[in-house]
């Protein structure tokens, strides 16, 4: 019985580490990068209540909020990160994975841009508190691997 | 003749079905009137144990659903007295403490099989999509991703087979069933991507059933159940005019399955024999004819109808109470009053929408329900006659 219970636990657990790997790596291999954002809101069935970010400074030209890439293509995407007045901001969408970073890794199958930093989970409280906090703007710490994989680690307003 | 004994325990409905017996043996000439007074003295009426036990089940089962769902709510909630960390130390010692009470409750009354195990591990495999989901939202995974819920499905399915215990599985499939339709509709939305989706999934439930007519076979049934619920429903999906090839294209997880379900039946139909072999088979023809009904498009205007539509219609309707009558045959073959309820509901409810999609456009108001309500009479009337000739049949076969 115990090495029954023993194999589930541990096939189980190995599970675990794939439902949040690209956001792992990024806490532990990543180096952090600040970037303005700006809140929009909602609430996720399953996990509840976070805060929607959109990104002013990961949009060029006249693309709309989120981003969108009008190249009839949907897929990988990476969008390589510039530094300008102590934030990092879109330098170029590309669909090839740049040769040095630092850029995200991103996708557009579901039409918009998704760079898997769009959201930031708190508790409700904490989530209303910051929506009306972050109102004027607000600066995310992203930790960025070497992968382009990105995590959020830090919210705090202007 | 020892009419002395003490009376034995019968219920209600067994008891009805000696004294039917009795009856019979007694115009049979097989027994007196002394003889079958002595038989019916041998048993006294006591309440159907079966009763008490199915209560227990369903309030059990029902307080594990209640219980998990509030765990994963809590997830929800975000529980910000306590830091990320803790929050999933917390959940995931919920989720093993559960796992390990089920399977020493299981050691301890393995013989005597109680409710309360499967209740625990049904309890256990809903802590452990609220562990995913509690680590996902530590590290901040982006919300809506479907990878989650098919990693909850997994685990679950994981716990199932490694304890055997039917409590994960019900679980793990509906949640590897939303998984894969999210997905596949995450990765290139389109109709037809979904009804390939739907279609291979309901392969594979009637694959996958048939398999473990060789091993396991109480886990046939959820399986079989969840094949016979995606038929219909890729069926009636394939049976609406607007559906259209429009905007398709393959992506990986839809070729995945369609593969997975090719190598199921396959399988399926290799390693079973006899009419068991019409299961996959017939899940495949399903999937064949759901998307022949998909390319051959007929327009999607049903303000003006012509002889195609009417002919997509014909075919629609003929294949789909094909369907639902081989679904109501096999929940009599199997025994399973959940897949003849199935079958039922799927043909009402499909007949009710073509008949107001078609009919409504050339007859209006109270005509309209008396034509529907005459096309139920029919088909219910066809449809009970067929269950007892099948019945007959069958009883015909045993004797």
């Amino acid at each position: 019985m115990i090495k029954r219970i023993a194999l589930v636990a541990v096939l189980q657990l190995a599970l675990v580490p794939l439902a949040v790997l690209p956001q792992l790596s990024a806490r532990v291999t990543g180096e952090s990068y600040p970037m303005r954002v700006a809140p929009v809101d909602p609430i996720d069935p399953f996990r509840g209540a976070y805060v929607d970010l959109s990104y002013p400074d990961l949009r060029e030209g006249d693309m709309s909020d989120p981003p969108s890439l009008d190249d009839g293509d949907g897929g990988a995407v990476y969008a390589t990160l510039v530094e300008e007045d102590g934030f990092w901001v879109l330098g170029e969408y590309t669909r090839s994975r740049p040769e040095d970073g630092p850029y995200l890794a991103c996708d557009d199958r579901y039409w918009a841009i998704r760079c898997g930093i769009e959201s930031w989970f708190a508790s409700q409280e904490d989530a209303r508190r910051l929506e009306g906090a972050v109102a004027n703007g607000a600066v995310a710490t992203i930790k960025i691997d070497s992968r382009g994989n990105a995590a959020i680690v830090d919210l705090q307003p202007r | 003749m020892d009419t002395d004994v003490a009376a034995r325990p019968a219920t209600r409905a067994e008891l009805d079905w000696l004294t039917t017996q009795l009856h019979d043996w007694r115009t049979a000439g097989l027994v007196d009137d002394q003889q079958a007074t002595a038989i019916r003295g041998r048993y006294h009426v006591v309440a159907d144990p079966t009763r008490r036990f199915s209560l227990a089940r369903l309030l059990l089962g029902l307080g594990a659903v209640f219980v998990g769902v509030g765990l994963i709510w809590l997830v929800a909630a975000n529980l910000g007295q306590l830091p990320p960390l803790l929050r999933f130390a917390a959940v995931a010692a919920i989720w093993f403490a559960l796992l390990v009470t089920g399977e020493a409750l299981h050691a301890r009354r393995s013989r005597l099989p109680s409710p309360v195990i499967g209740s625990v591990r049904l309890l256990a495999a809903l802590a452990f999509g609220a562990m995913i989901f509690q680590a996902a939202q530590s590290l901040q995974v982006p919300a809506y991703e479907p990878g989650l819920v098919g990693l909850w499905g997994v685990g679950a399915l994981v716990h199932a087979y490694g304890v055997r215990g039917l409590g994960p599985l019900l679980v793990g499939l509906p949640a590897l069933v939303v998984w894969f339709v999210w997905q596949v509709m995450y990765d290139a939305a389109s109709p037809f991507a979904l009804v390939l989706a739907l279609g291979a999934i309901a392969v594979l439930g009637f694959s996958i059933a048939t398999l473990h007519d060789r091993w396991l076979t109480r886990f046939g049934p959820p399986w079989r159940e969840v094949g016979a619920a995606l038929a219909m429903i890729v069926l009636f999906a394939a049976a609406l005019p607007f559906l259209t090839i429009e905007d398709f294209t393959w992506s990986r997880w839809l070729v995945v399955g369609l593969v997975a379900a090719g190598v199921a039946a396959t399988a399926a139909t290799l390693l079973t024999e006899g009419r068991t072999r019409l299961e996959p088979l017939g899940a495949v023809a399903v999937l064949v004819v759901s998307v022949g009904l998909v390319l051959w498009d007929t327009g999607a205007d049903t303000t003006s109808l012509d002889a195609a539509d009417w002919a997509h219609t014909g075919l629609s309707i003929a294949v789909y109470v094909a369907v639902a009558v081989g679904v109501a045959v096999l929940g009599i073959l199997r025994d399973s009053w959940r897949l003849t309820a199935l079958a039922m509901t799927g043909l009402v409810v499909f007949t009710t929408f073509q008949s107001f999609a078609v009919f409504a456009q050339i007859i209006q108001g109270a005509w309209l329900f008396v034509v529907l309500g005459l096309i139920f009479l029919g088909t219910g009337y066809g449809f009970d006659r067929a269950r007892r000739e099948l019945a007959a049949t069958l009883e015909g076969e045993d004797r």
